[in-house]
Formats: structure tokens, C-alpha cells, sequence
């Protein structure tokens, strides 16, 4: 029963790898190096004797990513979790980008994911398997900055609805977590707000769920009801905040 | 907070030696891909950081950006055949040693600290629980991948770039980041069947020592206080030949610890402890000993180091030749009765091996000092006289302990430090690898 990881090199994609390798799941891991996550699969292997592959591909540079995901799985055990905690965003993303860097952002945070999405579903609905999908809650209503990030990790809320429109639950699982701050790379030195969450406790709580139904759920869960009302603000107080 | 466009980020934190003699804020990158290795831009000061366990600031301070290696902490191959571990640099002893316990091999040479990095190890060349049997860590190394600045990835190995290999050992970072290590393993042992050796003093202590030198663990602890000083117990370990059931486990030592409010190691306290300590070890008897506790006795010492409180510590430790080792104790003695500081502990090691570049290294018996508040008065007069007392017998100093050591004491205990330094910076002609330890040792 292959976990298949897109965006495992580091932060919270390394995170979800080692936790499910702690319980002894198959796995293959992709990012955009293979050096990254063959060492990660090495290391898993070694730690837990687990069967773990490595395939380095570039997202944003692959018309079909699906295609080598699907090579590389081959003579695995049948997947049965995809999970896609794959994501880039930059400063500079406040509609100073040009159309190629926009491209790039879109290709990695949602061409890439429905793509892949598309192309192991008959594998997945044959294994009654789940799609895990990773939005943000800095994509929950539009800003003056994280711009093109923010309308990919929207449409992959839209994907989900899409995915849980037309399969039931018993034929797909289909869960969308919208995360809070991470401690990763990504927020590293960065004065947060708000607390931010060890990316081995995401993942500790994102396999917990694995295979228990159909959802979207923020994590931190107490970024619910901060989300609920920053939804509802009403739009002249919303377009005067800055962060 | 900075970010590049170069895809890493900086955070701005508040660093502290684990003596706490040495604190500053310093620029942070944590690169967790190797791409990342090579982000900081050209020209700009940095230094490797491990775990950020080592006594001295020898990973921050001096306008460098800390490369934290921490993300690189993966084992990478496993000969279970020839006993060889290619793992990362950021990989924690005790992590890795736990990994091949398990598998019935392990790394002889370890230091105290469980959270040392595999990096840390070799860019200190530490030495392990007996270090005139197995040596430093450069014994058990048979390659390193070092990163270069501008220039990538380079395996270094006693056949290829032999001499940037030997450097890198004890060289501090100067040689290019570690960024991975194969090393070399033996069978482990069930477990230690340790045995406890009473001394009346540092002579008693040298010969027993000498006597016991081909064994897996040879350590002495010593009481310091004036009019006992010396007195202790040898802790001689043998291998047992059935496992022990491992009692509490206790956490592994955290890379830094809270201190107490206040100073626990006051006159006072030092005497408590000691008296106990005399009663419970100073007395002939032997135990069974699990391998991971005997290797990594530091985690029973939490409360010992956050009883330094604010003020912290200082670890002297001076390795003296066994011919003068005689001298010199009775002149540390005199010292010690003379100017009574406060000492909470001595620790004593045998050596056997060559003082080679600035490795920690010889034929001799090494004294480790705990100092504590080294910045009072009476505390640096002793440390400054300690130091005067074992270069004058010969010793030599071990530069990633003591963090008030300063370039000239250096200079004068390590004959050829300047030859050295030259050499090292060889390596690294711009020099870019700065630290807090580099800049007080002028290295």
C-alpha cells in the first residue's frame, strides 16, 4: 500500500515521509532534486526497513508529471495515498511578477497537483485510496500579496470540492487541509503573529486522519474560527489589512 | 528577517555557548536542501553550525551567518558487513549511535554530548571514553564530502585530497562544510562491566590509568576542593558478555539548558556534592553498565550544568605529558590549596596518541576543570594560573572546551599553532569562515 509524496524534500512533505515510514508505509517521494529525497529515502530505509523510492522531477518544467510518477511506481505495492503537500511562493509575488515567474508559481502550486491528481485517480479509485491536498490560510480570501500563490491554493480548494462532487467517499477520500503557520524554511527567521506548528506535528496529525473520510480542516485547528471571521468581515474593514 | 531571491532565508537569533561565557546575535540559515548549501552569497563571513553543543562559540559570533546543518541528519548507506555508516553531518552522536547499537556495531569514539553533530566531531577531532585505546574521531573517519564555497561538492579521503582530509580534522570549519562522513565501526559490546578504582590523587589516579590503558571506557572524576583535591575514584570499563537491562532511560542532554536562577555551585554546594559523590563512588565495587549510558553518562548531568545558573562555566582541560604529569600535579595542588577556587569537578583521560595540527592529542594524562563564574575575579586569576602551571609542564590546551583561552596563552601551549593556522587558511584564502572562536584564538 504505496503513500506516494509530492514535495517531500523538505519541511512538511520530509515530515509526512518520516511518519509514515515510522508505520511502515511503502513510499514514493518526489521533489524537483532527487539528491533531496534519495538521501530521505535512504535514511528511511535504513531507520525503518521500508521500501521507499525517490524520483526528482521538476513540476514546473513537466507538461505530464503523472506520466513519471506512474513509471516510477511501478512494481510497488498498489497506492493508495497521495498526498501533495507541494508548494512554492515568493516575496516579490505582488503583481510585480512577470507572466514566466507567474507561470512558475501556478505550474508547481496547481498544474502540477491536478495534474498528478488526474492521472493516479483510476489507480486510487481502484484502491478506494485518499487524496490528501494542502491549501493556506493565506489563500482564504485574496491579498495584495502572495498573489498568483493564493489563486493556486484556491483553486486546489476548488479541486477538492470538484473531487468530492464526483466520488463518494467510499470510492475516494478526499481531504484538504488548510495549514496554518509551519516551522519551516518557508517562515524561518519570520516574526509570526501567531504560533507556528512543528511540521513533524502536521504530519503526525494529517496521518492520523489518513483513511478517515472525506473533509477540509485547517491545522492548527484554532485557525478555524480566525478564518470564519476574516471571511466574514465586511469588505471596507477587510481592504484596510495590511497583513 | 532577510530572504533572498537566492531562495533562503535568515533568521536574526540570540546564540549562547553551552559554557555561557559567549552570547550574540547572530544571522541563521538553516538550508534543508543541498541546493541550499550554496545560497549565502560570495564573499560573505559564515560558519558551519552542528547541533550548537560545543563549550565554546565555535558555530556563531563575529559577523558570520551559522550554516545550520541540523536538516542534513539522514544515514545515507549501511554496510552491516564491513562496518561502515555513510550519514549526514548534522546527525546527532547519540541518534546515530542508538541506530547502530541496534544493529550490533557501534562508533568507539563519542563525546559526552549526545547532541554533538557528526560534523561537530570531526571538525573538533573529539575524543571518546578512552582515548589512549581508540583514539580520536579522525581514527574512525574514512571519508568526508565537504562543501566548498563557489566551487561544490568534494570527497575528501586519505587517498584522495589527503591533505585538505587531515586538515579538516580539528581544523574548525576552515576546510569547507561537512557535509556527510562514512565511518568506520566496530562489534558493540552487550553492555560495560565498570569497575570503580578509590585514588588518594592525581598520581594515584595516572598510574591506575596507565595500568588499565587498553580498555573500552577509562575515566577518573576527581574531588577539587582544597585539601582533597585529587582524591576520586577510576572508572576502568570492561566488556560484558551478556546484555543489561537498561534501568530509567533517561533524555538525551539538550543542546542548550535553562539555567537556575541561582548559582548552585557555591562553596557550599561543591562540598555537598563532592561529599556525596566521595560516598557513593570512592569505594572499591563494580556495576553493569548499558553501552548507550556508559557512552553518554552527560545526560544524568542536566541539573549539574543549569546549576551554574547565569554565570555558567568553564571547562579547562590540559593534557600534560606523562613525564612531567607528576610535577605538575603537585603544583596544581599547591595551586588549588593556594588560591582555593571553586572547582565542582576534575575529570581525568588517558592519552596515547600525536599532537598533530590543533587536535587535542599526545602521551599524557588530560585534566578537565569545571570552573564555575569564570568571569569573577578570583575564578580568571585561577584559570590564568592554571594555564600558566600546565604550559609550563608541557600541556596542551583543548580549544573547543576552553572559551577564555586567548591567542597568546595559545600560542605559547601550541609551539606550531601559527604554522597551523597558515595551513588551515590555506584552505580558505579569503577568509570566510569566521567565528567566535576564531576571532579570540586570532585562528
Amino acid at each position: 500500500m504505496t503513500a506516494i509524496i509530492i514535495g517531500a524534500s523538505s519541511g512538511l512533505g520530509r515530515a509526512l515521509a518520516v511518519e509514515l515510514a515510522s508505520r511502515k508505509q511503502p513510499l514514493l517521494l518526489v521533489a524537483s532534486e532527487r539528491r533531496d529525497v534519495e538521501a530521505t529515502c535512504a535514511d528511511l530505509r535504513l531507520r525503518h526497513g521500508i521500501d521507499a523510492r525517490a524520483l526528482g522531477m521538476d513540476l514546473a518544467g513537466e507538461a505530464d508529471p503523472s506520466a513519471r510518477v506512474l513509471a516510477a511506481l511501478e512494481g510497488m505495492p498498489p497506492a493508495t495515498s497521495l498526498l501533495l503537500p507541494v508548494g512554492v511562493s515568493r516575496r516579490d509575488d505582488d503583481f510585480s511578477l512577470d507572466a514566466g515567474a507567474i507561470g512558475q508559481l501556478l505550474a508547481v502550486n496547481l498544474h502540477a497537483p491536478l495534474a498528478i491528481v488526474h492521472g493516479l485517480l483510476p489507480a486510487l479509485l481502484e484502491s478506494k485510496g485518499t487524496v490528501v491536498l494542502f491549501g493556506s490560510v493565506a489563500a482564504q480570501r485574496g491579498r495584495g500579496r502572495n498573489v498568483a500563490y493564493a489563486a493556486a491554493k484556491r483553486g486546489l480548494t476548488s479541486l477538492a470540492e470538484s473531487l468530492r462532487q464526483r466520488y463518494r467517499t467510499r470510492e475516494l477520500r478526499v481531504q484538504l487541509w488548510q495549514l496554518g503557520f509551519l516551522r519551516t524554511n518557508l517562515t524561518h527567521g519570520m516574526k509570526l503573529p501567531l504560533p507556528a506548528l512543528a511540521p513533524e506535528d502536521a504530519a503526525r496529525r494529517v496521518v492520523d486522519r489518513l483513511g478517515k473520510g472525506s473533509f477540509e480542516r485547517y491545522l492548527p485547528s484554532w485557525w478555524w474560527p480566525i478564518i470564519f471571521l476574516i471571511k466574514r468581515l465586511p469588505w471596507f474593514v477587510y481592504r484596510r489589512m495590511k497583513d | 528577517m532577510t530572504k533572498s531571491a537566492r531562495g533562503y532565508a535568515l533568521a536574526e537569533t540570540r546564540l549562547t555557548s553551552f559554557d555561557r561565557q559567549f552570547a550574540a546575535d547572530a544571522r541563521v540559515q538553516q538550508p534543508d536542501r543541498y541546493r541550499l548549501l550554496g545560497a549565502l552569497p560570495e564573499h560573505q563571513p559564515y560558519v558551519p553550525r552542528g547541533s550548537g553543543a560545543s563549550y565554546v562559540a565555535a558555530s556563531f559570533g563575529n559577523g558570520a551567518t551559522s550554516q545550520d546543518m541540523s536538516q542534513f541528519n539522514r544515514l545515507l548507506a549501511f554496510d552491516g558487513e564491513r562496518g561502515l555508516l555513510h550519514v549526514e553531518a548534522g546527525a546527532r552522536i547519540a541518534d546515530v549511535e542508538r541506530f547502530l547499537i541496534a544493529q550490533g556495531w557501534y562508533l568507539p569514539v563519542a563525546p559526552g554530548h549526545p547532541a554533538a553533530s557528526i560534523g561537530g566531531c570531526i571538525a573538533a577531532d573529539v575524543h571518546g571514553k578512552n582515548p589512549a585505546r581508540d583514539g580520536r574521531f579522525s581514527n574512525w573517519v574514512e571519508a568526508i564530502e565537504l562543501w566548498l564555497p563557489g566551487q561544490g561538492a568534494l570527497i575528501v579521503s586519505p587517498d584522495e585530497h589527503a591533505d585538505r582530509y587531515a586538515a579538516t580534522f580539528a581544523g574548525f570549519g576552515l576546510t569547507g562544510t561537512i557535509v556527510s562522513a562514512v565511518l568506520r565501526l566496530v562489534r558493540a559490546p552487550d553492555a560495560f562491566v565498570v569497575r570503580r578504582v578509590p585514588v588518594k590523587n592525581l598520581d594515584e589516579a595516572a598510574q591506575v590509568l596507565r595500568e588499565a590503558a587498553n580498555v573500552p571506557l577509562l575515566y577518573g572524576w576527581h574531588d577539587a576542593r582544597p585539601g582533597h583535591f585529587g582524591r576520586g575514584v577510576i572508572r576502568v570499563g570492561l566488556e560484558a558478555d551478556a546484555p543489561v537491562k537498561r534501568g530509567r532511560v533517561l533524555p538525551d542532554l539538550p543542546a542548550s539548558i535553562e539555567p537556575t536562577s541561582i548559582q548552585r555551585w557555591n562553596r557550599l554546594g561543591i562540598s555537598a556534592a563532592n561529599a556525596w559523590l566521595g560516598y557513593r563512588w570512592c569505594r572499591p565495587g563494580e556495576s553493569r553498565v548499558a553501552l548507550l549510558d556508559a557512552m553518554f553518562p552527560l545526560n544524568g548531568a542536566r541539573n549539574y550544568f543549569a546549576g551554574f545558573g547565569k554565570d555558567g562555566m568553564v571547562e579547562a582541560q590540559w593534557l600534560v605529558p606523562n613525564t612531567r604529569f607528576t610535577a605538575f600535579a603537585s603544583a596544581l595542588t599547591e595551586l588549588v590549596n593556594k588560591s582555593k577556587p571553586r572547582i565542582s569537578l576534575v575529570a581525568s583521560k588517558l592519552f596515547a596518541g600525536e599532537a598533530d595540527g590543533l587536535a587535542f592529542d599526545g602521551h599524557g594524562i588530560a585534566l578537565a576543570i569545571h570552573v564555575p563564574s569564570p568571569a569573577q575575579s578570583s575564578q580568571r586569576a585561577f584559570l590564568d594560573a592554571l594555564a600558566a602551571c600546565a604550559i609550563e609542564h608541557g600541556g596542551r590546551p583543548n580549544l573547543i572546551k576552553e572559551s577564555t583561552l586567548q591567542a597568546d596563552t595559545v600560542r605559547r601551549a601550541i609551539p606550531d599553532f601559527e604554522a597551523v593556522r597558515e595551513h588551515l587558511r590555506s584552505f580558505d584564502s579569503e577568509g570566510r569562515v569566521q567565528s567566535e572562536l576564531t576571532r579570540r584564538i586570532h585562528l
